[in-house]
């Protein structure tokens, strides 16, 4: 087998770049499908099948960096310049719900009865709930943190329980606020409130789901023994992911449950 | 001041102690003395207490690195034979499949209402 002369990694030729992209393509066409139509058999392939793809690329970079080896100082860094640039992107993404919300809240309608929240709208009390969650988050901020610093010192059995406890409190969060929503007495089609609160809060939460199954993975491979006390960059791509999620929480907190009460 | 070869200038640059420790074109594929995977595998418990995990304690990423790196030309989504063979093609047909679904969708649902 000849060697490169260089310190990048040229892929095998994959179907995953297409496939997701036509998976990307059912999925939309499946929310036009099930919006319009009441037809939700689209919607489940495209879902289905950007499930399949996610499964098997990312399995796929498993295999090509801890079993083959192609993930050089050199691909970790461009890695990690993939990881901090998608990161600021989704932080971009939040921005504009942010904006959104301050755009309603700061200057209220006459319609909304000039005040914020605005008339008829009963807030959920800061103090409660959602209070729990921010100590859940930041608690697993600790945790998580506890795991980087328990691979790096090569103590498994620590680096373990630190994950795990993190994965926990980030399934405790997405089951409290699952709740909240159950009995909220406002929904999302209550006016302005309604919807700066549910559309930020939602995809919150979905990025919390997201960053609680990326997390999960991470246990799997950390049993695994997959990762070294140097080398580790899922681990840490996930730790990032999960301490954006909790810095998104921490404003949305303070601006739309504190401030916005 | 350490140097490397930039195969974009053909000329030697500045780099990076770490970039020289671990030069471009000759880190090895199969781990060699380093063997840096094995450190978690390595550690041996102090002798008379029991494995320090109770889940799954053997490290099986050396074998698993061995089969992966078998020179068989598969690429790497079907390098595991059946079982991945299973899996793509369950992906296509659900893909090729729906998208064929998703156009013949479309299509009827741009045409104007035939009833008058």
């Amino acid at each position: 087998m000849a060697h490169q002369a260089h310190s990048y990694h040229m892929v095998d030729p994959s179907p995953w770049p297409i496939l997701g992209a036509a998976a990307a393509l059912l999925t939309t066409s499946g929310l036009t499908m099930w919006f319009h139509y009441n037809s939700p058999q689209l919607l489940i392939m495209g879902l289905l099948s950007t499930m399949l793809v996610m499964f098997q690329w990312w399995r796929d970079i498993v295999r090509e960096s801890t079993f083959q080896g192609h993930h050089t100082p050199t691909v970790q860094k461009g890695l990690r310049y993939g990881m901090a640039l998608f990161i600021t992107s989704e932080a971009f993404f939040f921005l504009g719900f942010f904006w959104a919300f301050f755009h309603s809240s700061l200057a209220p309608t006459p319609e909304l009865g000039g005040q914020w929240p605005p008339v008829g709208i009963k807030p959920l009390n800061p103090m409660d709930v959602p209070l729990l969650n921010t100590a859940i988050l930041l608690a697993s901020g600790v945790t998580v943190t506890w795991a980087h610093h328990s691979i790096t010192e090569a103590n498994r059995k620590q680096a373990i329980h630190a994950l795990t406890l993190t994965v926990l409190l980030g399934f405790y969060f997405t089951a409290l606020q699952a709740m909240e929503y159950y009995e909220a007495p406002f929904s999302i089609a209550d006016g302005v409130y309604g919807s700066t609160f549910f559309v930020a809060t939602g995809f919150h939460g979905l990025h919390v789901i997201i960053g609680s199954t990326f997390l999960l993975v991470c246990l799997a491979r950390l049993i695994k023994y997959h990762f070294t006390p140097n080398h580790h960059f899922g681990f840490e791509a996930a730790a990032w992911y999960w301490h954006f999620v909790d810095v998104v929480w921490l404003f949305l907190y303070i601006s739309i449950y504190w401030w916005g009460s | 001041m350490y140097y490397r070869f930039s195969g974009f200038t053909q000329r030697l640059v500045g780099a990076t102690a770490a970039a020289a420790y671990s030069p471009q074109g000759l880190k090895p594929l199969v781990p060699t003395i380093e063997s840096p995977d094995l450190i978690f595998g390595t550690s041996k418990p102090a002798p008379g207490l029991p494995a320090a995990d109770p889940f799954l304690s053997t490290n099986k990423v050396p074998d698993l690195q061995k089969v992966f790196q078998r020179s068989d030309g598969l690429p790497i989504h079907l390098k595991l034979g059946y079982p991945d063979r299973m899996l793509y093609r369950t992906t296509m047909a659900l893909t090729i499949g729906g998208t064929i679904y998703c156009l013949v969708a479309l299509f009827f649902a741009s045409r104007p209402k035939k009833e008058k």
